[in-house]
C-alpha cells in the first residue's frame, strides 16, 4: 500500500515538476502571442494611415490593381489589403515564435525551417507584385502605341506582351521559392523556344506573304516619318 | 546656366525696343526673318534704339554665320547662346527650339537690363514674316499701353485643330479672355510682363520645358494684364523632319495645358465673365491647307474605341463613355462627334490627368484616337462651308465648353460619376 502511495506521489511530483518547469514557457508563449498580435494591429493601423496619406489607393487604381481585385471578386481597397497582409504576416511570425517559446523538440526544427524559408517566400511575393505591375504598365504602353500606329492586332500584341512578362515573372518567383528549379528552367526554355519556333515557322513559311506586306508597310511608314508628310498642321 | 549677365552688350546701357529670336538650326529661314525685322524697324521705328538678340541652342547648320553676315543700319545685333536640356536634344519640342525657355529667359533678362519699353519675340523658322509684324507686335505696347500682344494668324480653317478644338475653347473657359491662338509663338510684351514672367521662374518651371508658349499665355492671362491681339497674316513655318509628329506634339501641348490647369485652378474655379480683347491690324484671307484623310482618322478612332475602351472607361464618366461607345457603332456616312460630348471628353481627360486615374503618359496618348475622331467629324461636317462659317462653328464649340464648365468643376476632384 505504502509502495503504491509512494509511486503515485512520485509520479505526481514528477508531473508537477515538469508543469512548473514548462509553465514559464507557456507564459512566454502567451506573452509573445499577445504582444505580437498587438504589434501586428498597431503596424496595420499605422500602415493603413500612411498608405491613405500617400494616396496609395489612387495609385493602385491608376495601375489597375483595383480593377484586378474587382475581377477576382475582392471588394477591398489596395491599402486595406496591404495592411491586412502585413497584419497576418506578423501574426504568423508571432505564432511561430510563440510555438518556439515552448521549446519542444518537435517544433524547433519546424521553426528553424520556416525562418530559413521566409526570405525566399517574401522575395517571391515581391517579384510577383512588381512583375505584375511591370506587365500591366508595359502591356498598356504597347496597346496605346500600337493603336496610334494603326496596328489592327494591337490588343493581341498587348496581351502577348502581358503574358510573356507574367510567365517570366512566375518562373522567376517559383525558382526563388525553390520549387522544382530544374524542371522550371527546362519548361520555360522549351516554352520560349517553342513560341519563337512557332513564330518563325508561321512567319517564314506559313505567312511569307503577310510577313512581306508587314515589312513593306513598316519600311514605308519609317520613310514617311523621316521625309514627311508631317502632322504639324494639327497645332 | 547662362543668363543675360553673360551676354556681351558692347557698352549698351539702355534701349527702347528689344526683338528676340530664339534659334536652332534655322539657317534656311533666319536670313528672311532678320531682313523682315530690319525693314520693320527702319520703316516703323527709325528713331528708336532697337536691339536684336538671337539666342541659339547650339546650331550646327551655319545659322550663326548667317546672323554675323546680316547688317541692319537701325539695329544693334547681339548673338547669345542658351543651354539645352539633354531630353530636348533627343526629343525636340513641338516648337522646334530646344531649350526655348532658357532662350526666352536670356531675352527677358537682357530686355530688363536695357530697360526697354517693349519687347517682341518671333520664331526663327518663319517663312512668312513681314516687316509689318514688328509694328503689329510692338506699337500697341508702346503707344496704347498694352502689356501683352498675342498673335492672330490667318490659317486654313482645318489647320491647327489641336488649337481650335482643344486649346482655344479650354483657355477661353479657364482664363476668361478670348485669345484665339493661346500658343504664343510670336508675341509683344511690356517690361511689366517680362518682370512678371521672370518672377514666375520661366526657365525653372517644369511646365515650360514642353510648352513654354502656352505657359507664357497662361501666366499673362492670370496676371491681370492688359492684353490685345494682332492680325499677323499667315504663319508659314519651316518644319524639320520628325518635329511635326502628332503623338509628340499632342502629348507636349496637352500635358502642358493640363498641368497649367492644376497650377491655376484657384483662378479658373472662380466664376467670371469671359471678355473679348482688342485686336490690331486687318484680318487676311486664309491660305490653302494640307490634305485631310477623314476615313483614316475615323478608322483610327474605331480601332481606339475597340482596343482602348477599358482605359477610356477608367477616365471618362459613365455617361460620356456610353456616348463615345455609341459613336463607334455609327456607320461612316453618319459619323458625327457631338460638340457637347467632345467638351465632356476633354474635361474628363483633364480631370483624369489631375487625379492620375491612369499613368499620365498613357492617358494623353490614349486620347489621340478620340481627337482624330473629332477632327474627322468636324472636317466632314464643314468641308463645304466657307472659312467664316467654320470659324463660327469653332465659336459655337467654345460656347458649349462654357456651358459645360459645371461638369468640369464637378468632375475635377472626382465628385461626379
Amino acid at each position: 500500500m505504502e509502495a503504491w502511495r509512494i509511486a503515485i506521489l512520485d509520479s505526481f511530483n514528477h508531473f508537477m515538476t515538469r508543469v512548473i518547469t514548462f509553465l514559464p514557457n507557456v507564459l512566454a508563449m502567451v506573452t509573445i502571442l499577445i504582444g505580437g498580435l498587438l504589434l501586428a494591429w498597431i503596424v496595420k493601423t499605422l500602415l493603413s494611415l500612411f498608405l491613405k496619406a500617400i494616396h496609395f489607393d489612387q495609385v493602385g487604381e491608376r495601375w489597375g490593381l483595383r480593377h484586378l481585385l474587382a475581377k477576382g471578386g475582392v471588394d477591398t481597397s489596395p491599402s486595406s489589403l496591404v495592411s491586412r497582409f502585413l497584419f497576418w504576416l506578423i501574426a504568423l511570425i508571432t505564432l511561430i515564435l510563440a510555438i518556439s517559446a515552448l521549446e519542444l523538440n518537435a517544433t524547433q526544427m519546424l521553426v528553424a525551417q520556416f525562418f530559413m524559408y521566409l526570405p525566399n517566400l517574401l522575395a517571391a511575393l515581391l517579384i510577383l507584385i512588381v512583375g505584375y505591375l511591370v506587365a500591366l504598365f508595359l502591356s498598356q504602353a504597347v496597346l496605346i502605341a500600337a493603336v496610334n500606329a494603326q496596328v489592327d492586332s494591337a490588343k493581341t500584341l498587348s496581351r502577348a506582351v502581358h503574358w510573356f512578362i507574367m510567365i517570366l515573372i512566375l518562373t522567376m518567383a517559383l525558382y526563388h521559392m525553390g520549387v522544382a528549379e530544374k524542371v522550371l528552367i527546362a519548361a520555360f526554355s522549351i516554352l520560349l523556344g517553342g513560341i519563337v519556333l512557332a513564330l518563325a515557322i508561321a512567319f517564314g513559311w506559313g505567312g511569307r506573304e503577310i510577313a512581306r506586306d508587314f515589312l513593306q508597310k513598316w519600311v514605308q511608314k519609317k520613310r514617311e516619318k523621316e521625309t514627311g508628310p508631317n502632322d504639324a498642321h494639327h497645332l | 546656366m547662362g543668363g543675360a549677365s553673360s551676354i556681351n552688350l558692347e557698352g549698351m546701357k539702355d534701349a527702347d525696343l528689344l526683338i528676340g529670336v530664339p534659334l536652332y538650326n534655322n539657317a534656311s529661314t533666319l536670313g528672311g526673318v532678320l531682313e523682315a525685322i530690319g525693314k520693320g524697324v527702319t520703316r516703323y521705328f527709325p528713331q528708336a534704339r532697337t536691339v536684336l538678340v538671337c539666342s541659339d541652342g547650339g546650331s550646327t547648320d551655319g545659322s550663326e554665320e548667317i546672323f554675323r553676315k546680316t547688317l541692319s543700319p537701325n539695329l544693334q545685333m547681339v548673338f547669345a547662346t542658351h543651354p539645352v536640356s539633354p531630353v530636348h536634344k533627343i526629343l525636340p519640342p513641338y516648337h522646334g527650339i530646344p531649350g526655348k525657355e532658357n532662350a526666352l529667359k536670356i531675352l527677358f533678362e537682357t530686355a530688363q537690363r536695357l530697360q526697354v519699353k517693349a519687347c517682341a519675340v518671333v520664331d526663327s523658322s518663319l517663312c512668312s514674316m513681314t516687316p509689318e509684324w514688328v509694328s503689329l507686335l510692338l506699337r500697341p505696347v508702346l503707344e496704347e499701353d498694352f502689356d501683352f500682344i498675342a498673335p492672330l494668324y490667318a490659317r486654313h480653317p482645318f489647320e491647327g485643330t489641336i488649337s481650335s478644338g482643344i486649346l482655344y475653347p479650354l483657355h477661353r473657359v479657364l482664363y476668361r479672355k478670348i485669345i484665339r491662338y493661346p500658343l504664343a509663338n510670336d508675341f509683344g510684351a511690356s517690361g511689366k510682363v517680362l518682370r512678371h514672367l521672370l518672377s514666375r521662374k520661366i526657365a525653372e518651371d517644369e511646365n515650360t520645358r514642353a510648352g513654354v508658349d502656352l505657359w507664357i499665355t497662361s501666366q499673362v492671362l492670370t496676371g491681370g494684364f492688359k492684353i490685345g491681339q494682332s492680325f499677323l497674316g499667315p504663319r508659314v513655318q519651316n518644319v524639320r523632319a520628325g518635329q511635326g509628329n502628332l503623338g509628340t506634339m499632342f502629348h507636349q501641348a496637352l500635358s502642358t495645358a493640363f498641368r497649367l490647369m492644376e497650377e491655376h485652378q484657384g483662378f479658373w474655379r472662380e466664376d467670371g465673365e469671359i471678355q473679348a480683347v482688342a485686336a490690331f491690324g486687318r484680318p487676311e484671307g486664309n491660305p490653302p491647307g494640307g490634305s485631310f484623310d477623314p476615313e483614316r482618322m475615323i478608322a483610327n478612332f474605331r480601332l481606339g474605341a475597340k482596343a482602348l475602351v477599358e482605359i477610356w472607361r477608367m477616365i471618362l464618366s459613365p455617361e460620356t463613355a456610353r456616348g463615345v461607345e455609341l459613336l463607334q457603332r455609327l456607320p461612316g456616312s453618319r459619323f458625327s462627334f457631338p460638340p457637347g460630348l467632345w467638351a465632356r471628353v476633354i474635361y474628363d481627360f483633364a480631370a483624369g490627368f489631375h487625379r492620375e486615374l491612369v499613368h499620365r503618359d498613357h492617358l494623353l496618348k490614349s486620347m489621340i484616337p478620340l481627337y482624330l475622331g473629332w477632327v474627322a467629324s468636324f472636317y466632314v461636317e464643314n468641308r463645304e462651308a466657307p472659312a467664316s462659317a467654320v470659324e463660327e462653328k469653332i465659336e459655337s464649340l467654345c460656347r458649349i465648353f462654357e456651358d459645360q464648365k459645371p461638369y468640369l468643376l464637378e468632375h475635377w476632384e472626382g465628385k461626379g460619376g
